[in-house]
């Protein structure tokens, strides 16, 4: 082939960029200064214990608790071993995630405690139900990759949900979950659960089928249950998310730097406290982080700064080589409304160009208390447009398609030439439920809104019959897992009937 | 005379951290009541406050600081006041129940009481039922404020209350919650006196709760 060019630079995707390498290098020695000068307050012994016989100074201790500080030294041997991929599949193998730099994922959020009810519109406590509806709506759709509860199961017992929940996610979804739990002995169970689900131990090592969701509590405070579960997952192979939620203005500096150095302050001693645990650890950063409105306090889920942030953050683990947890597709709207759909639209094409690994929180209402069929199923269309978008423009000869121009010339027309016909559905991106008719059309076929063409996929999807994703004893078996854990703290729950 | 309490009101509008304190002393100075003082300048500037914050042209820290700036004019009278035996509009035991870890709507109702005029008492997060009864014996607050941000914490509210039936203190105070997960329902399954939907609404409550309003 005749080379005759030189220097030149592919797009292989559009490239979005919210901060420079130098931005990023300023906010990372920022926290590692936060980290040894300010301090993390540890609420567990065992913890700091850990960060102890790492070198960290140890300070402050009360009862309850000790003020930890990491000098610089343990963050680079740390950054040493955590790796930089992590990889989450479904039970059967079929869904996969593989979480890197620039690569991308979208799924639900988890544990809202209200959701919106498919068939009456009403906003009630979620259940068991719901659970497993919305994970049956995650499977149906395409642009899903990985699944969280969006709900709580709040029909079952208060204190031993965690096990419900999953539960219900796998009677409905093959696909990778990210988990939440009470405690570790609910990790525990949803990892027995998990085993009986994959096939045993050995399949889990050969590749985990869930991650477990930890939040530390902004400001810098990582608690005894916190502590606990990182310390779990380290010695028993489950990858985890560790992700702080701060607040701009309320549990962080109102500055958007200045909660991005807390955040990775948080983060990196979620960092190396795994990789003391155990070298290699699989840890997930992320990765909620938005501002408190002003005026309602609500923790904001649609806010500029939420996708700004989210971004900004992505930038910083690229340059780290750590997986990140990204929050997209979430809403501050109580209904699926023109509001939802708008801040969906632009925080999902936000993490979408920023390259977020595990972009969660889609189908998110009401500042992250209520989940909505209606808005996953939007979303599912908001990010398949987004991937179009991702996919860029290729420039080739074909593509340039000089010889095509040459062959109709000024004046003539392409619609019928075999360059349209064999490209066009490559191409131009089709939408699914986004109406392109005329008004005639549009009026003739019933001149629904898209709400309404949304609402009716939702009903399709939780309607179509599928095949059980459980067998009868499999189930048995799990559900007995759960019924153990609620025998066991039955003494813990409330006289009344907390909720449903 | 009347002068003076407007630049105070106007002062706590503003939030003029410090200025307020001096305009008190310097009412005091001029021999002027205490409890008019109070009532014609702090109170008549917060209530304008709380005004400005529903209509949306005040936000939350401008609130804060205007309750800060309120707070510090108030501790000058709060010995008068007491000396009289004025009504100081109680105080209040603020806490996250046992487990949980998350304060910020907590210490956000307890700024908010504050400006209200309320004596607030924080106890902090990750109290046991004991904490809080063992607190209620030593502060004996008109009203406890109890904050939980998960459903399983939440279990821990209901379990507070029994503490304290047992302790035989329910009678004395008044009880009220709140968290993102608590509703109305859930406050009056356990037994709770109120329920607030964020920290504005907690200080009304409180102010209901404690016959002030």
């Amino acid at each position: 082939m005749l080379v005759n060019r030189s220097n030149y630079d592919v797009n292989d995707t559009p490239i979005f960029q919210v901060l420079t390498e130098d931005q990023i290098e300023a906010i990372y020695y920022a926290a590692l200064r936060v980290l040894y000068e300010t301090g993390v307050r540890v609420y567990d012994k065992e913890g700091v214990d850990v960060a102890h016989a790492g070198g960290a100074i140890v300070e402050e201790t009360t009862e309850q608790s000790s003020l930890v500080k990491i000098p610089h030294y343990m963050v680079d041997k740390a950054r040493a071993t955590v790796p930089s991929k992590v990889v989450v599949t479904g039970p059967d193998r079929q869904y996969r995630m593989e979480l890197f730099k620039n690569q991308i994922y979208y799924g639900g959020g988890s544990d809202t405690p209200y959701t919106l009810d498919p068939y009456t519109g009403e906003r009630r406590r979620s259940t068991y139900q719901d659970v497993k509806n919305c994970a049956r709506i995650a499977q149906a759709l395409p642009n899903y990759d990985f699944h969280m509860s969006l709900g709580i199961t709040q029909d079952t017992a208060v204190g031993t949900y965690d096990r419900w929940q999953y539960l219900a996610m796998l009677e409905s979804t093959s696909k990778p979950i990210n988990i939440t739990a009470v405690d570790i002995e609910g990790v525990r169970d949803q990892l027995e659960m998990a085993y009986i689900r994959v096939g045993g131990k050995e399949e889990w090592r050969k590749g985990p089928i869930f991650s477990l969701y930890i939040e530390p509590v902004s400001p810098l405070s990582h608690s005894e249950e916190v502590i606990q579960k990182l310390l779990f997952c380290c010695d028993n192979d489950i990858p985890f998310v560790y992700t702080p939620c701060p607040l701009a203005g309320a549990t962080a500096p109102c500055t958007l730097a200045g909660l991005l150095v807390q955040a990775l302050a948080e983060s990196l001693f979620g960092i190396v406290l795994s990789q003391l645990r155990k070298p290699g650890a699989q840890l997930i950063i992320g990765g909620l982080m938005s501002n408190m409105d002003m005026l309602s306090t609500i923790y904001s889920y649609g806010s500029p700064e939420m996708a700004l942030l989210s971004a900004g953050y992505t930038d910083i683990t690229k340059w780290l080589r750590v997986p990140e947890y990204e929050t997209a597709g979430c809403s501050d709207a109580k209904l699926f409304d023109e509001q939802a759909a708008m801040e969906a639209a632009i925080n999902i094409a936000t993490a979408g160009l920023i390259g977020g690994n595990m972009i969660h929180d889609v189908g998110y209402l009401d500042s992250g208390l209520t989940s909505c069929p209606d808005l996953m199923v939007a979303s599912d269309e908001i990010i398949d447009m987004v991937k179009r978008i991702l996919r860029g423009i290729p420039v080739t000869p074909d593509t340039m398609a000089l010889d095509v121009l040459e062959e109709v010339g000024p004046g003539g027309h392409f619609m019928e030439h075999d360059h349209t016909y064999d490209r066009f559905k490559t191409e131009i991106w089709r939408p699914k439920l986004i109406d392109r008719q005329n008004w005639e059309n549009w009026t003739m076929s019933g001149g629904k809104r898209y709400g309404e063409r949304v609402h009716e996929r939702v009903i399709e999807i939780l309607e179509t019959e599928t095949e059980p994703l459980l067998d009868e004893g499999m189930f048995a078996e799990m559900r007995r897992i759960c019924e153990l854990a609620d025998a066991r703290h039955k003494d813990e729950e409330l006289d009344v009937k907390m909720f449903v | 005379m009347s002068e003076l309490f407007e630049k105070i009101a106007t002062g706590v509008i503003e939030g003029n951290l410090d200025e307020v304190p001096g305009l008190v002393q310097s009412a005091l100075d001029d021999g002027l009541d205490p409890t008019k003082i109070l009532e014609n300048g702090l109170v008549v500037g917060m209530n304008e406050v709380g005004k400005r914050f529903k209509l949306g042209s005040m936000f939350v820290p401008e609130v804060l600081r205007s309750a800060r700036t309120m707070h510090a004019g108030q501790e000058l009278l709060r010995p008068l006041l007491a000396e009289a035996g004025a009504d100081l509009g109680g105080k209040i035991l603020l806490g996250t129940v046992q487990g949980d870890l998350h304060d910020i709507g907590k210490n956000l109702v307890g700024m908010m009481c504050e400006g209200a005029g309320f004596e607030v008492i924080d106890l902090g997060f990750n109290l046991e039922p004991e904490k809080f009864t063992e607190a209620i014996k030593e502060h004996q607050p008109t009203i406890i404020g109890m904050s939980a941000l998960l459903t399983t914490t939440m279990r821990a509210m209901g379990h507070t209350i029994k503490a304290i039936e047992e302790a035989g203190l329910r009678d004395k105070i008044k009880v009220m919650v709140g968290g993102a997960p608590v509703d109305a329902d859930f406050a009056e399954r356990i037994g709770a006196d109120g329920y607030g939907h964020n920290a504005a609404s907690g200080a009304e409550l409180a102010k209901k709760l404690a016959g002030m309003s």
